[in-house]
């Protein structure tokens, strides 16, 4: 695997259309992320942090350039092309959560494992494990309305992490936690960036969040104004670590 | 079927809903199972009557007018002196199996309606011509010799209490005189049959014109009855009989059981035609109400659908989910109003509540299958909107709902 | 008290118009269905009801329910017309007498007729009992608003006959110019075509009561006979004088009374439209239920809102309860005004005391938009009552949380 440049975007540009007009959210933005890199995006509102973020998890296309991620040109592949390589190769975290409220927690990390051929003892196995690493042992059969925000969230990291996809994109993870539980979700997806080797991309407000990350992006008006690597370096902390 | 867990999960995500639309499909299962069962089941009973063979002549001038007595005799020997040899005949004595079949229309024990139906037949043949019908021996050599006797279904015989021996009295309404006749014989048949007529000699209803009025009327039969071979010599038959007759005075029209019985749902034809249209909006309104449940619910559903479209599901599966939900939803209320309204008329016989209308009721197999299949197609067609809004929306939109 | 204004309701049902307006669907759906049934049930009640002249008699043989089942002698017809108080006919029209109306000036208002109910084809091919009414001088006098539209009255004797508006086009042969085939031996030139104001005679057949009695080997008797009294007085004089004459064996009744008893297919048709009525009612009223749940649910914080800015309980429960009605009351005007699409349409039914086919011009009187108004509002109240109250009872600190 390539490890110089796993996220490529070459001369990026996207713009909405609303009604008659053109709205540029992102333009001529070219980034590169290595594995295993944190990576965390700030900026004002509209500065299209999340639309960067959409596009490098392959939710959105872009208007021009082009996005490799592993290889793969994003723009390029169909509909179901780039919804089975999510299913395969990202993992999920939002703001709020988004757990399906009618499942239990350990349905709700299963779900992307339905997409795969695993038996549904593999997938019971393997959704265990993922709530063992976000330290929810014991709370495999509760509804995500009988937990507290910061355990939703940890549900909500098992389910992106339970197929072992090697990007993570997160948007605003702790926007709506307070600080202990912030702390610790911040501390789980280090620890997932650390020891799994997780290459994450993290969309933030907050200051504190952002230092967390190993490099910082700084977007204003849809350009690039700052790019800062900070922290360790990744690459001594690696560990020989390769299944969840 | 990885999908079912979460599929049943989310048809019981809003149990309220899920349960209005549910009671709503069987509430219009139910009222369209009894109404398209009304004809289906005359349909289905005469279909049961086919394979008897049986004849009946009538005036050529409509039921209400009568046949003579003397074609009882006449038309065996039409069918002799024809050729044809389609009527039945006893093995013991080469009887021809017809009978006198005269409509008596009274009034039962001072009730103000009666909804029952009573015959005058000929006590020798009747049970021959209606193999499907059993009696007791002792009985049936009781009707045939006791001249007041008359055997009555069994059914009759339970909602009415009565009993062998039983005085069983019938008030003239066409007829100008009364019946004062005996219970000799409780006979029994198939679920599907009329087990609430009665049968007395027609000869007793015969005496009675000689003695109170005058003769006037009298040696006429309402219709006759008879039993052939084979659909082909009836058929023969049929026109034979009604070819003598034409250039008397008495022109007849003879036809099959099943021809016969017929006219009467023939009858009502625009209430039938007028009952499949709201057989048809029912459906359509069941569709429209499924619809619009499975659309609340999708709605308040967009961001989850988003996220499951984030983490990697297909459209296709999204379109799968969708639809299975609403096809089960509508088909756990099709099953109840179908195969639920059936079992209920298995056992509840609401005939005694009918006037008449109806000797038997039940709803066919037939009806209730085409019902709930139909039931089926309404979730899936009502789920296609709802589902392809779902699948289709654009993922990122979705997710900014949320937030 | 302070009331949450309409406007706010409204504004709310623009923005969910498509599930508000496929509920509003529905609710015209049943409406319009039940409407149509209850449409045919109020023509036949007013059949009946113009049908019955309060000062005609209608005398049939004792014991007989209907006019098809009563038949007495010519004789005794004949010696009906000697009795007192028996009203004259009047001079005829300029415009009836070109159409060859018989002429009843200062003859007595007395018609003994007979009546032949044969087995007819209709246009279709299905097959039904038609009335077919041998007439006298007097038949048309004797009946409300008897007019000829096309064509003239019939000529006795001639073979000559007149065919009801609402028959022609049902039947074949019944066209003016046409031959109205009974069988190979009665046929009948179409003369004219007759309306009698809505009345039981607009199902008929009429020809002179000879021709019919010749061609159906019946020239002893009649079916019944309908005598005008001067007044009331002598229409009591005439009852009791018929009643006391044991030799007649006869029964008069009052018109009006035997038509209002001539109820059976009314009654029918009444329990059928009832039970569509109701069920539908509740198919219906689950769907209206559901879209109210969901109004109240996607509205959770704005009622929390509107608590907390102090309007009370019953401000909210009315609020949404008036919203269910007023949609389920746009769907119930739509549905009534859909059903008078439907106020040209005459309908087919077999009247159940006679078994002869009833032809009846579908009426919007007060029954069917009452029918109408009592669905609407049972599906307006209970579908929104539910709703309502969860709406009110909804924690008003929770409710402002919610997204």
């Amino acid at each position: 695997m390539d490890r110089e440049a796993a996220i490529v975007l070459r001369h990026v540009t996207k713009s909405y259309r609303r009604d008659q007009i053109q709205i540029p959210v992102l333009s001529d933005l070219s980034l590169s992320v290595e594995e295993g890199e944190f990576l965390a995006l700030m900026g004002p509102s509209g500065s299209g942090k999340t639309t960067l973020l959409n596009l490098i998890a392959g939710l959105d296309r872009p208007t021009g350039g082009e996005i490799l991620v592993q290889d793969n040109d994003l723009a390029r592949m169909s509909d179901g092309q780039i919804t089975k390589w999510r299913s395969n190769h990202v993992g999920f975290i939002f703001q709020t959560y988004n757990l399906i409220p009618v499942l239990r927690a350990q349905e709700n990390v299963e779900l992307p494992l339905l997409l795969t051929s695993l038996s549904r003892k593999e997938r019971r196995e393997r959704a265990r494990t993922a709530l063992r690493v976000v330290g929810l042992e014991g709370r495999e059969d509760h509804f995500p309305r009988q937990l507290s925000g910061g355990q939703e969230q940890r549900v909500a990291i098992a389910r992106a992490i339970v197929t072992d996809p090697y990007l993570l994109v997160a948007d605003e993870p702790t926007g709506d936690l307070d600080r202990v539980s912030a702390e610790e979700i911040l501390l789980l997806l280090e620890q997932l960036n650390h020891e799994f080797e997780k290459t994450i991309v993290m969309v933030t407000h907050d200051p504190q969040a952002a230092k967390r990350a190993t490099r910082l992006l700084h977007l204003d008006k849809g350009k690039l104004v700052a790019d800062v690597a900070q922290g360790r370096d990744v690459r001594t902390a690696v560990q020989p670590e390769n299944a969840s | 079927m990885k999908f079912l867990g979460y599929i049943l999960r989310n048809a019981r995500r809003n149990p309220v809903r899920s349960l209005l639309t549910i009671g709503s499909i069987a509430v219009c299962g139910f009222l369209a199972m009894v109404l398209l069962s009304l004809f289906s089941t005359n349909t289905e009973v005469r279909s049961t009557l086919v394979p008897f063979n049986r004849v009946i002549t009538m005036s050529a001038q409509g039921f209400t007018q009568p046949v003579p007595i003397a074609l009882v005799r006449e038309i065996p020997a039409i069918d002799d002196r024809s050729g044809i040899h389609a009527i039945v005949h006893r093995e013991s004595d080469d009887k021809p199996l017809v009978s006198p079949f005269s409509w008596y229309g009274g009034k039962f024990r001072g009730e103000s309606a009666t909804f029952f139906a009573q015959f005058g037949v000929d006590p020798d043949t009747l049970f021959d011509i209606y193999p499907e019908l059993t009696i007791a021996p002792d009985q049936l050599q009781a009707f045939k010799e006791r001249p007041d006797g008359t055997v009555i279904g069994r059914k009759l015989a339970e909602d009415k209490k009565l009993s062998v021996g039983d005085s069983f009295e019938l008030k003239g309404e066409i007829y100008p005189f009364d019946m004062n006749l005996t219970v000799v014989g409780i006979f029994d048949g198939p679920e599907k049959r009329d087990l609430r007529t009665c049968y007395f000699n027609w000869n007793f209803l015969n005496e009675g014109l000689k003695r109170d009025f005058q003769g006037q009327g009298a040696n006429n039969s309402g219709t006759v009855l008879m039993r052939c071979k084979s659909d082909e010599l009836v058929t023969k038959l049929c026109a034979a009989v009604d070819e003598d007759t034409k250039s008397s005075d008495r022109a007849t029209k003879t036809q099959t059981e099943d021809a016969f019985v017929s006219q009467f749902s023939e009858m009502i034809k625009d209430l039938q035609t007028y009952i499949n249209m709201v057989g048809l909006a029912v459906a359509f309104s069941l569709l429209v109400i499924c619809g619009v449940a499975m659309a609340m619910s999708m709605r308040e559903r967009t961001s989850e659908v988003a996220v499951l479209r984030a983490i990697g599901f297909q459209k296709g599966q999204i379109l799968f989910m969708v639809l299975t939900e609403a096809v089960l939803i509508a088909g756990i209320g099709g099953f109840i109003g179908t195969f639920g309204t059936m079992l209920l008329f298995k056992f509840w016989d609401i005939s005694p509540y009918t006037m008449g209308f109806f000797p038997f009721f039940y709803i066919p197999t037939t009806v209730a299958v085409t019902g709930f299949l139909v039931s089926l197609l309404v979730g899936l067609l009502s789920g296609l909107i709802p589902a392809f809004r779902a699948s289709s929306l654009p993922v990122i939109d979705g997710l900014r709902k949320v937030v | 008290m302070a009331f949450v204004p309409l406007k706010y309701n409204f504004r709310n049902l623009s923005v969910r118009w498509p599930t508000t307006l496929l509920t509003v669907m529905v609710s015209a759906i049943v409406v319009a269905c039940s409407c149509v049934l209850f449409g045919l049930v109020d023509g036949l009640m007013y059949s009946q009801a113009v049908s019955g002249d309060p000062l005609t008699l209608l005398v049939m043989r004792k014991g007989a329910d209907n006019e098809t089942s009563s038949n007495f002698s010519i004789q005794t017809a004949q010696d009906l017309a000697t009795l007192k108080g028996i009203a004259q006919g009047r001079a005829r029209t300029a415009e009836e007498a070109q159409k060859g109306f018989p002429d009843l000036q200062d003859k007595p208002l007395i018609s003994g007729e007979l009546l032949n109910i044969p087995v007819m084809s209709r246009s279709d091919g299905s097959r039904v009992n038609l009335t077919i009414r041998g007439a006298t001088s007097a038949s048309p006098y004797l009946r409300p608003k008897f007019e000829i539209v096309e064509g003239r009255y019939f000529n006795p004797g001639t073979r000559e006959c007149i065919v009801s508006r609402s028959l022609v086009s049902r039947f074949p042969g019944t066209r003016l110019g046409q031959q109205f085939r009974v069988s190979d031996k009665e046929v009948y030139n179409v003369v004219g075509i007759f309306t009698a104001g809505s009345s039981a005679a607009e199902s008929e057949v009429w020809t002179g009561r000879e021709d019919l009695a010749a061609n159906t080997n019946n020239d002893r008797s009649v079916s019944s006979t309908r005598i005008r009294a001067e007044d009331n007085r002598s229409l009591e004089a005439l009852i009791d004088s018929i009643t006391n004459e044991s030799r007649f064996g006869l029964l008069p009744k009052r018109e009006s009374v035997y038509y209002q008893s001539q109820n059976t297919t009314a009654l029918f048709l009444t329990v059928i439209g009832t039970v569509i009525a109701v069920l539908l009612t509740i198919g219906a009223l689950f769907a209206a239920a559901n879209t109210m749940f969901a109004a109240v649910k996607s509205r959770t914080r704005e009622i929390g809102t509107m608590r907390a800015l102090g309007f009370s309980r019953t401000a909210i429960l009315m609020s949404f309860l008036l919203e269910s009605v007023v949609i389920t009351a746009v769907g119930g005007a739509l549905g009534a005004l859909v059903s008078l699409l439907f106020s040209n349409w005459s309908f087919g039914i077999s009247d159940f005391s006679s078994f002869s086919e009833r032809v009846i011009q579908l009426r919007f009187g007060v029954l069917p938009f009452a029918v109408a108004l009592g669905m609407t509002l049972a599906m307006g109240v209970f579908g929104g009552l539910f709703p309502a109250i969860r709406a009110v009872r909804l924690d008003v600190v929770k409710a402002l949380r919610e997204l």
